[in-house]
């Protein structure tokens, strides 16, 4: 005879029960004396607070309480700020609404898309007070206090959003080729007027250097069948010079030149926005604003 | 996740007891008064004091709860078996250590659930039930304490550790030689019956 064999034997032994009339009879009988020593059937309400109080013992254990936090977070990162979308400065919920952006925002682990987000959500603050501001069923001097509040806030969200554009140009700048990358000086040499194009045809690395003087011979190609084909073609052969010399001595200072002009057009409109703003010019300081989020976009 | 649950069911029962709650003390009984009776009468080795000690137990419980001394057991499960524990201590007391040693007499006779059914392989399980049975008080009190916990209550290898006052290494150690010892008697009953 082995253990397991032993093991299922002794598991027979359950089959060995009480009586089941002494089972019932001292039922009762303990149940009278229980009852004796003041023992009772507890209301409801009171059962229910029983209940509450056994899950938050059992919540209250490290482990689980970690297990919720983290589960909140998770809601709360990707769901809370759907749920209290429609929530307005002046609104008890809006609080909800900045803690659930900040979550998302905290649990965006990748910087350029952090500020990206802080960026938007700082706009879409600044948008929100503008039109609860432009209310005025609001905007009266019952709600002064709140009104110079949200002027504060507002001139706070507007900072941010500028705060956050020179954030993400600084950090654009920094990726950009050729200055942050020492590596691609290294193993290229750039003359002037190189241009760096990213296309289907680059290299190993990824990066193709187009010859100032082929781009220039292409171009003149180009010139002399336009020549050729057309009257009209001389106009656009002025056209085609035109082009060729911006495409030869400009594109690159254009093309690194752009994220330059979205930021000093959004620092622009955003000062007139505050501006606006400042004149009690709401709904024109919205448009501006949406303008900006354009931009981000 | 189930383990959760159960930890939230004993929570809420011990909670209502505290409270001197009728109905969670029935539920309490009717869940664990045949594991107690059967624990009771492998140590006692007698049906009628298994009864009476059972029924002591349960008040003793209550009394227990109520006199706000709960916290000394993990669970209410093992609340029961350390006061059952502590009973049969006395009972052995009062009765200046005399000792059933047999479960296998005339007063004691082993019921089987649907017993009208005498099939050979009926016949054999009872054979096989009597030796077991008869064999355990031959054990050590420790031993034949483990045996019924685990084997036969089911009980889990932590409930005993909190029960016994060990580790869980011990009992397990514990558990082994147990069982070791048990199948040596048997095979020796089995051995000196075909001699």
């Amino acid at each position: 005879m082995d253990n397991r064999e032993l093991i299922v034997k002794l598991n027979n032994l359950k089959t060995i029960n009480p009586d089941s009339a002494w089972l019932a009879n001292n039922r009762e009988l303990l149940l009278s004396q229980i009852s004796n020593s003041g023992a009772e059937n507890i209301s409801a309400w009171k059962a229910v607070l029983i209940n509450f109080s056994s899950v938050a013992r059992i919540a209250s254990r490290p482990v689980f309480s970690l297990g919720v936090f983290i589960l909140l977070l998770l809601f709360g990162s990707f769901f809370g700020r759907s749920l209290f979308l429609n929530a307005k400065p002046n609104d008890s919920l809006y609080i909800a609404k900045i803690i659930s952006e900040k979550l998302k925002v905290n649990t965006t682990f990748n910087t350029q898309e952090r500020d990206k987000l802080a960026l938007q959500f700082a706009t879409e603050h600044a948008q929100a007070i503008t039109s609860v501001l432009s209310d005025p069923t609001f905007n009266n001097e019952a709600n002064k206090d709140q009104v110079a509040k949200l002027n504060d806030n507002f001139k706070e969200e507007v900072a941010t959003v500028q705060n956050k554009f020179d954030k993400l140009d600084a950090s654009k700048k920094m990726t950009r080729p050729g200055t942050a990358n020492p590596k691609l000086n290294s193993d290229f040499t750039l003359i002037d007027d190189n241009v760096v194009i990213a296309d289907s045809a680059r290299d190993k690395q990824g990066i193709q250097l187009i010859d100032s003087a082929a781009s220039q011979i292409k171009a003149e190609e180009v010139l002399e069948s336009t020549k050729a084909s057309s009257a009209l073609s001389s106009l656009a052969a002025k056209e085609a010079k035109i082009n060729l010399a911006s495409s030869t001595g400009n594109i690159a200072s254009s093309s690194e030149s752009a994220p330059e002009v979205n930021k000093n057009g959004a620092s622009q409109i955003l000062d007139e926005a505050q501006k606006l703003f400042d004149q009690k010019d709401y709904s024109q300081a919205s448009k501006k604003l949406k303008e900006v989020e354009e931009i981000i976009k | 996740m189930s383990n959760l649950v159960q930890k939230f069911k004993d929570r809420q029962v011990l909670s209502r007891l505290k409270n001197r709650d009728k109905e969670a003390f029935i539920r309490v009984y009717d869940q664990n008064v045949k594991d107690i009776y059967r624990f009771v009468y492998f140590k006692i080795s007698n049906r009628e004091e298994a009864n009476d000690l059972t029924s002591m137990i349960f008040l003793k419980t209550w009394n227990h709860i109520q006199n706000k001394t709960l916290e000394d057991a993990k669970t209410l499960r093992a609340l029961l078996y350390k006061i059952a524990r502590n009973s049969i201590i006395d009972y052995y007391r009062e009765n200046n250590g005399k000792q059933f040693t047999s479960l296998d007499n005339q007063d004691n006779k082993l019921e089987i659930i649907d017993e009208s059914q005498n099939t050979p392989e009926d016949l054999d399980k009872k054979t096989n039930l009597n030796l077991i049975k008869s064999k355990l008080p031959l054990l050590k009190d420790e031993y034949r304490e483990i045996i019924i916990m685990r084997f036969i209550n089911d009980l889990s290898l932590e409930e005993i550790a909190d029960i016994s006052g060990k580790n869980r290494g011990n009992v397990r150690v514990l558990l082994h030689r147990a069982l070791n010892a048990l199948r040596e008697l048997i095979e020796k009953d089995q051995g000196s019956n075909n001699e």
